[in-house]
């Protein structure tokens, strides 16, 4: 008996032992980069992270797109979100709407409904839904429309989502995308991977450094017509989400005049503010992309007095002034990120 | 500098997404009467005309048409019919029809010339189908002519380039997203003898006119002339020099005009050398349309078409990521799509600026002048082909260029 123990503290030593050195080989080796990308949403994926193996497989990532696709995608007939927006009081949801609904109701609460993800009817009338249009709406349509529009009409039961009106449907277009960024980096976190950007449809998140210990670079993207100023700005971030939302690239024109895509829920109308483009910093992409249309929504002046003393957000804004030159500001917990 | 760089490379398809939703826009039509108008020709193309056509009901309204051969006339009917259209198996008669506005002629191409100074001496607009006129000096007389008739419309059926797309690739060549363009490949390939079914043999050159030289300019002219016209007109230029080699490869089956082509086109004022290829013995590539410059590339199909940076690999190194609202899609071989949705048929893109350039008497993008210049390409490219020549683009040609 003795003998064995003996033996078998040997044994422990020596798996110690070796234990060490691997550690410590691996701790040696310089981290590689990896790259993978692919199509999800209607749009592209890539991520980058640095490992001393590639531990990621692309298949891996494709089936939590996936699985977030039959949930949330508007696009997918069968997906639960389609589900509950033909249903007439509302349906079980999964884990993944579930978290994406608490998460859009705090927000809509704590911006008093500028957020809201039941704008859809909305959206349609101003003919930015599935059937495009150029037709601007009657007032009666807009007012046929706000009725099915108000995020309190909703209301999560336990596991389900409930309709007070069958018209109610939801849009999570909005901040899904970004719940998508906080999956993935989750996945890579759980595979010990603290080095990484993930990014899906221009919505950001990156923890750690690069190999050669920098932080990650950020453009932001602007607008063509104000190329030459300088509007384009390069950041560097080690820690958290950025996400944007733009009012240049998807509009209609109804006769002379521009229409954004954004629709105020509570008016009914596109919002006709300064504003050209938000990108938001927070630590998790689900708060960034709720929030850049906020932003958008809010206008200048009160996104600033939102942003003021706050440390978990901050923003860059891209704006029109009134003598309808281009300038761009930042609140200011936005400043660090820049390089120069 | 390099930072600019990928801005820059956003910026096409920014302003990209902002044309698709103004031009691929339906009904935006300006607003007038309708044309009255005669299909001359009821083959393939003039029936697809007439298909095209039944789409735009309150701008077109056709009234008569007219074919030398009888089955044709039979079937031009079951596209379209009603109480008002009139069946001509001459040409003259109905220029002679004071209920036709608009004339549309899709003949074979050696009735091109006859059949239009005819038309515009008959006050009616034409819509010319490519390619304009079977040689340069029927072209030259052609524009004297039209010069007479000021109030007419002229437009030369190269429909493709009518469609937003091709404008967007012009005003993207103009906006030197390209660099320095110095190669395009250009091929429209297909594996069939390109010969249509003969009701009878006597009408085996009627039918089949696109095999014999009296009637046709062949492949070139058929099929290559689109995008050598695009290439003229986007670049505002002509080739300098035309090499061209072909033969009857594959069909030996007693066609004249060739079944496989090659043309080099060399434009000495940009310095672009341009390669246009045709066969009738593999279809692998099709219609492929490529402008090479030392920015980018830009491929083409006739509806879609996809920009590819040669800077994105220099992008990734700047910075590690981009973030923007509603980010550009670059697809998985690096291209971007130039117009986020395939464009309609070219064909309906062309009917409304015909219809448009008569309600408000302007001259189309695709008229006498620049049909001129691409007519003379193509009878350079068959000459060239035909005689084992080196062709130059005489200083007379330009006698009439309008740039």
């Amino acid at each position: 008996m003795r003998g064995l123990r003996w033996r078998d503290s040997c044994l422990i030593l020596f798996i110690i032992a070796v234990f060490i050195s691997l550690t410590s080989f691996n701790y040696r080796q310089p981290l590689k980069r990896y790259q993978l990308s692919g199509f999800a949403q209607g749009t592209t994926w890539q991520l980058s992270y640095y490992a001393s193996d590639s531990v990621i497989l692309k298949s891996s990532i494709d089936s939590i797109l996936l699985e977030i696709d039959n949930s949330m995608s508007l696009y997918k007939p069968n997906s639960l979100i389609s589900q509950f927006n033909m249903s007439v009081k509302g349906i079980k949801l999964d884990s993944h709407f579930k978290k994406v609904m608490e998460k859009s109701f705090s927000i809509s609460k704590e911006t008093d409904g500028v957020f809201d993800v039941t704008v859809k009817p909305l959206v349609q009338a101003w003919g930015f839904g599935a059937k495009a249009s150029n037709k601007t709406p009657a007032a009666a349509e807009i007012v046929n429309a706000l009725a099915c529009v108000g995020f309190r009409k909703l209301e999560l039961k336990d596991d389900s989502l409930v309709k007070s009106k069958s018209c109610l449907e939801v849009d999570l277009n909005g901040i899904a995308q970004g719940y998508t960024v906080d999956v993935l980096s989750q996945f890579l976190e759980m595979h010990a991977i603290n080095n990484y950007l993930v990014e899906l449809g221009g919505e950001i998140r990156v923890k750690g450094i690069k190999s050669d210990g920098s932080g990650f670079k950020i453009g932001i993207e602007s607008p063509e017509e104000h190329e030459n100023t300088s509007m384009k700005k390069i950041i560097t971030l080690n820690d958290g989400a950025i996400t944007t939302s733009g009012n240049y690239r998807q509009y209609k024109t109804h006769g002379n005049k521009k229409v954004s895509h954004l629709i105020n829920s509570r008016t009914g109308y596109p919002i006709d503010n300064e504003m050209i483009s938000v990108t938001v910093w927070a630590r998790d992409a689900i708060t960034a992309d709720g929030f850049d249309n906020v932003f958008m929504n809010m206008g200048m002046k009160k996104s600033l007095s939102f942003l003021e003393g706050r440390t978990d957000m901050a923003a860059y804004f891209i704006y029109l002034k009134e003598d309808k030159s281009i300038a761009d500001t930042s609140s200011a917990g936005f400043y660090k990120f820049f390089n120069n | 500098m390099k930072r600019r760089g990928f801005i820059k490379n956003a910026g096409v398809l920014t302003s990209s997404m902002f044309l698709s939703n103004e031009l691929l826009a339906a009904g935006s039509f300006v607003a007038g009467p309708k044309i009255r108008v005669a299909i001359i020709g009821c083959g393939d193309r003039g029936v697809g005309i007439m298909n095209v056509m039944k789409q735009l009901p309150e701008q077109f309204e056709i009234r008569a048409i007219c074919d030398v051969l009888d089955f044709r006339l039979q079937n031009a009917l079951k596209v379209y019919t009603s109480r008002d259209l009139k069946s001509y198996k001459d040409y003259r008669e109905v220029l002679d029809d004071k209920a036709v506005d608009a004339v549309f002629i899709a003949t074979p191409l050696n009735m091109h010339f006859e059949i239009a100074q005819n038309a515009i001496r008959a006050e009616k607009h034409v819509y010319l189908e490519k390619t304009m006129t079977y040689n340069a000096n029927q072209a030259f007389e052609l524009i004297e002519i039209k010069k007479k008739y000021p109030a007419k419309v002229l437009q030369v059926g190269h429909q493709y380039r009518s469609s937003p797309l091709y404008y967007k690739v012009k005003e993207m060549i103009d906006a030197g997203y390209l660099g320095k363009v110095t190669q395009i490949d250009c091929r429209w390939d297909r594996n069939g003898n390109w010969r249509r079914s003969v009701p009878h043999p006597s009408l085996e050159r009627q039918v089949n006119w696109r095999m014999y030289k009296e009637y046709s300019g062949g492949l070139a002219a058929e099929l290559l002339s689109h995008q050598i016209d695009f290439i003229n007109w986007a670049f505002n230029t002509q080739p300098d020099q035309i090499y061209a080699t072909g033969g009857i490869d594959f069909y030996k089956d007693g066609r004249e005009t060739f079944d496989n082509i090659q043309a080099t086109l060399r434009y000495e004022k940009e310095g672009m050398i341009g390669n246009f290829g045709a066969t009738c013995s593999n279809k692998r590539d099709g219609y492929l349309f490529k402008i090479k410059g030392s920015k980018g590339t830009i491929s083409l199909l006739m509806n879609q078409g996809m920009f590819y940076t040669e800077e994105l690999n220099s992008k990734l190194e700047v910075v590690d990521g981009v973030t923007g609202a509603t980010k550009i899609t670059w697809n998985k071989d690096g291209g971007a799509p130039i117009l986020p949705e395939p464009t309609k048929d070219g064909t309906w893109y062309a009917l409304k600026e015909f219809y448009s350039s008569i309600i408000t008497n302007k001259i189309p993008d695709s008229n006498i002048y620049t049909g001129t210049k691409t007519a003379i390409a193509v009878d350079l490219i068959n000459k060239s082909s035909y005689s084992n020549t080196i062709q130059n683009w005489l200083p007379e040609y330009n006698r009439f260029d309008r740039g």
